[in-house]
């Protein structure tokens, strides 16, 4: 089972392009769809506590590992998750040099934009499917975009009135 | 020679400890500028941005990135290591704090508080891919790459490794001049 961890979580690490959020559908289809490590809902509640964590959403894969191995999941699945695209980052590092000037890069960067867009908004729908399930909650949903669209306020703020009112109302 | 000067890896441990702990997804590149070049002075402004284009070009979580990226710079291999990890592991214990909460809830009350969370965290998703897709408006081709990634892995069941070899050199060929909208800043 930690091998499996491992396995799945480097390789959405070395593929987790344009800050990570990419990787949510595929860690979807990994950890739900074909390894039923974990159900829809709780792929949706983690999902939600990396947002209400600070720090990059693509942690909850620690989660994962918690949910399936206990604390030593945790470990090996945050291991896993960090060393891979690090070690790239680090290699990258020390040959900056030789790209210091290449015109690719900053284009580069742009081009992986739109395609890591859509997929947070498959990212989007695949937490949907565990996280939206009848009126009271398609209207937090609804009602927590439209927030988020007309103010800056702080997501972790969002969070915690979410959780709020699904106390007072989702019983 | 670079004007930088070389920072003590125990000094970055501590900047970004305290950074990780208490920033928030795509604030953190801006925090950790106002802390790296405005307050300590460690880089100018034109280092910074060069080390956040190869950490936005490069896979993993932006800011930790950066600050690997920075402790390179800074301080070698050794504050590469300690920067990563300083980067990374506070957001990791706040979530395993707030897990041990989430993995199994018997509490009716506790249930119904994540379910809440659940349904706002899909809001605050699809909000903030609108948002972000509002930067290509004038862009129909990137915004034809958006649809089609996400059509691809919703409904193709791409993976994601397939998704990013098919469209990023398709977008690569039509980014071929400067495009209007900037690259997003994921969290």
């Amino acid at each position: 089972m930690l091998w499996q961890l491992t396995l799945v979580f480097s390789i959405l690490s070395v593929f987790s392009f344009g800050g990570g959020n990419a990787t949510v559908p595929q860690m979807y289809a990994d950890t739900v769809v074909r390894h039923h490590w974990i159900t829809p809902a709780e792929f949706a509640r983690f999902y939600a506590l990396g947002k209400l964590a600070p720090g990059p959403t693509m942690t909850m894969g620690t989660l994962i590992g918690l949910a399936v191995a206990g604390i030593p999941g945790a470990i090996v699945a945050t291991a896993a998750l960090l060393i891979p695209a690090g070690a790239i980052v680090f290699i990258l590092g020390r040959l900056w040099h030789r790209f210091r000037e290449a015109p690719w890069r900053e284009r580069l960067a742009r081009a992986i934009g739109p395609v890591v867009l859509g997929l947070i908004w498959a990212a989007g729908v695949a937490i949907a499917r565990g996280a939206v399930d009848d009126a009271a909650t398609v209207a937090i949903a609804i009602v927590a975009g439209v927030v988020m669209l007309g103010t800056r306020l702080n997501q972790a703020v969002l969070m915690l009135a979410a959780g709020a009112v699904g106390a007072l109302v989702l019983r | 020679m670079s004007p930088s000067a070389r920072v003590d890896a125990g000094k970055l441990l501590r900047v970004f400890l305290w950074l990780g702990a208490t920033t928030y997804g795509g604030g953190q590149s801006a925090a950790i500028r106002r802390e790296v070049v405005r307050r300590r002075r460690w880089l100018t402004d034109e280092e910074y941005l060069e080390l956040r284009s190869i950490a936005l070009i490069a896979p993993g979580p932006n800011s930790p990135n950066l600050a690997l990226l920075i402790g390179l710079r800074l301080s070698g291999t050794i504050g590469a290591i300690v920067s990563y990890a300083a980067a990374s592991l506070p957001s990791t214990i706040i979530l395993l704090l707030l897990g041990a909460l989430a993995l199994d809830p018997h509490l009716p009350i506790v249930r119904a508080a994540l379910r809440g969370c659940a349904a706002a965290a899909v809001g605050l998703t699809f909000a903030n891919a609108l948002e972000l897709s509002a930067l290509y408006k004038r862009q129909v081709p990137q915004l034809m790459i958006i649809a089609a990634a996400a059509a691809a892995a919703l409904f193709g069941h791409l993976s994601l490794w397939a998704t990013l070899l098919v469209f990023v050199p398709v977008s690569f060929a039509l980014t071929a001049r400067p495009a209007r909208g900037s690259a997003p800043e994921g969290s």
